[in-house]
């Protein structure tokens, strides 16, 4: 029974694919809107149980499988992530060729993440990240008549490769530094030995790679702006904070010994992925592209809080986590239903949304406004919290190179608002009928936006949840 | 310096020198040929290190079938029998210094390591890694094993709904 409870969000999720897969074979002639109601009820029986069965910790599988608070906590939140991105692709999805098989893709992702989080080994670890990011290569490939859509897929599976390839480079000098793999056994021999270091600073590389953190970005506009939206969103929103809630669980856990050579890492890569990814933002013209940098910088910020090595940058990490999932997914909501209904992407078509589509056009101005960090909405707590824990190690400078970026990040988002609610167009967006599933999406999410800000106990829940650990 | 020792720097000239040929040959074809060959030098590396298993399975998988793949998909693209562009000399140059200097590094570090002796000797027999495949104790491989064939799955729909022909359109 302890083992119904450890795997929870695994096996329902393994269950859910057998079950579309058996529906599949048993009737071929489903019509889109009726196989997109089969997930989305699956996923939200999914979310529901998995946030009501209790959370057991413990490990499975002889210490391949671990479970944790913070863990669980994340994988729920994966999972109520991509209904929501289920819920925000319906316009996409009803005209997707294969819709049974983007559903099948998007949950084997979303399995390898579950069990990325839970990975009490590096084998476990490699393989569930191979699982998070091959099917991901190919949902990028889902726009099929196009031909940017077969770029980005291949782009992200070639630097998904290379990245992987120092990985497990990285992983093989571990195993020669310890002779061991597992985590456990990892954190009691981790030592300063040089062949030590360089494996474990190849292993940071491989996941900062795939975080997009500067110098390791160059992937991320193309892939971001090739995709379909719903796939962006799933990108930036679900595939990040998994690999940010594994990259502090290692760095604080497995080699909480190194604390200092990953601190400088830390602070050079925080700083040039700030300054960098706000520099391009700057001069994007193409929505996806913009949200494609900005993501960049929202990880700039969430290094700066990992940095503090302490439970209160783990939280602050996870709690911002939280916010930019609310966030990114109202924004992607509001791109991909313009962009499915119209195929505009650039700002300069956004032009004068607020007139012809206001509620839309105040999604996205609420969503940004929390991306960028101004009050009320919970962006502003969450960046914050993100500064907050970087102060604990004393590094003035690095807070100050942030709290600077933060404001460079202000005019960015802010020529999309003006651009929404300013200018003039006369061939503005024709107002446009915007479905259920969106709107409860949308509202769900804004909902978030400004409770998760104002609600202190969402953080200190986060917080009680990292005492076991 | 005894047979052992010679076999080992044989066997490893042999795989560089085909590894080298792979990646530096500008016919596509003959580059999977050099990869098969250099695929082969590291069964016979598995056979000197005397884990006859991962050998077999090394030939079995690498060169029955993955070379063979590879060889596969070459014909079906049209570019098959083309030289494939030379690259400009300062990105060679580069990619040499870059690819050389990134060896020294390592191997200066791999040579002054301190290894920690194996503790105890690993069994390696077929029955032994079987049971370990299967095993849900500690050292066991249960769970990996079965999320290679999620995996492997996911794989195979992500392939084949990239490789599918469009259907036609229902009346």
């Amino acid at each position: 029974m302890q083992l119904f409870y450890l795997l929870k969000n695994e096996w329902m999720l393994s269950f859910m694919m057998v079950v579309l897969l058996i529906l599949k074979v048993a009737d071929n002639g489903r019509s889109h809107s009726s196989w997109i109601r089969i997930f989305n009820g699956l996923m939200l029986v999914l979310c529901v149980a998995g946030w009501l069965m209790p959370t057991v910790e413990g490990e499975a599988f002889g210490g391949m499988f671990f479970s944790y608070k913070a863990g669980a906590f994340a994988k729920n939140l994966l999972c109520t992530g991509t209904l929501f991105i289920g819920l925000i692709g319906e316009d996409w999805l009803k005209k997707t060729r294969h819709v049974v098989e983007f559903y099948l893709l998007i949950i084997s992702t979303l399995m390898g993440m579950c069990f990325m989080i839970s990975a009490g080994h590096m084998l476990m670890f490699y393989l569930s990240l191979e699982l998070a990011s091959i099917p991901l290569a190919a949902m990028c490939n889902f726009g099929f008549e196009e031909r940017r859509s077969g770029e980005a897929a291949m782009k992200l599976i070639l630097s998904s490769a290379f990245s992987s390839g120092l990985m497990l480079m990285g992983i093989s000098f571990l195993y020669g530094a310890t002779g061991t793999l597992s985590f456990a056994q990892l954190t009691l021999m981790s030592s300063y030995e040089p062949l030590f270091i360089i494996g474990f600073v190849l292993l940071f590389t491989g996941i900062v790679f795939k975080l997009s953190v500067v110098p390791f970005h160059l992937w991320t506009a193309d892939v971001y702006e090739g995709s379909p939206a719903p796939v962006t969103a799933f990108l930036s929103v679900i595939s990040k904070g998994a690999m940010v809630m594994v990259f502090a669980y290692i760095l604080y856990h497995v080699f909480g010994a190194l604390n200092d050579v990953w601190y400088t890492l830390l602070y050079v890569l925080s700083i040039a992925t700030m300054v960098i990814g706000n520099l391009f933002a700057i001069r994007q013209q193409n929505l996806k592209r913009f949200l494609a940098f900005s993501s960049i910088t929202q990880i700039g910020y969430i290094l700066v809080g990992i940095s503090g090595s302490s439970a209160e940058g783990f939280t602050a990490a996870m709690y911002f986590i939280v916010v930019y999932l609310f966030s990114n997914i109202v924004a992607f909501g509001v791109i991909t239903h313009i962009a499915s209904k119209t195929g505009n992407e650039t700002i300069d078509s956004y032009k004068g949304l607020a007139k012809t589509n206001p509620f839309l056009a105040w999604s996205m101005a609420i969503a940004l406004f929390s991306l960028a960090g101004v009050p009320p909405t919970a962006g502003f707590f969450g960046k914050i919290f993100l500064l907050k824990a970087g102060v604990g190690t004393g590094n003035f400078v690095l807070i100050i190179v942030a709290a600077l970026n933060m404001i460079v990040a202000l005019y960015y988002y802010l020529r999309v608002i003006r651009a929404m609610f300013m200018d003039s167009n006369e061939n503005a967006i024709q107002p446009l009928e915007s479905g259920l599933s969106l709107r409860i999406a949308l509202f769900v999410c804004l909902a978030g936006i400004i409770l998760t800000g104002f609600a202190g106990s969402i953080y200190e829940y986060i917080l009680n949840l990292n005492v076991g650990l | 310096m005894d047979s052992s020792v010679i076999s080992f720097y044989a066997i490893s000239a042999f795989l560089l020198t085909f590894g080298v040929m792979a990646v530096t040959t500008r016919k596509i074809f003959r580059a999977a040929i050099w990869l098969l060959f250099s695929l082969i030098g590291i069964a016979a590396l598995y056979f000197w290190m005397d884990f006859q298993f991962l050998a077999a399975v090394q030939i079995i998988v690498y060169i029955g079938g993955i070379v063979v793949l590879i060889i596969f998909s070459i014909f079906l693209t049209q570019m098959s029998g083309k030289d494939m562009p030379q690259a400009l000399t300062s990105r060679k140059l580069i990619a040499l210094a870059l690819s050389l200097g990134g060896f020294a590094f390592i191997a200066h570090f791999l040579a002054h390591a301190n290894y920690h002796e194996s503790s105890g000797l690993v069994d390696a027999s077929m029955p032994a890694i079987g049971r370990k495949l299967l095993s849900v104790e500690t050292g066991g491989y249960a769970l990996p094993f079965e999320l290679i064939s999620v995996l492997l799955l996911a794989s195979m729909i992500g392939c084949i709904v990239i490789a599918l022909k469009k259907a036609q359109e229902k009346p």
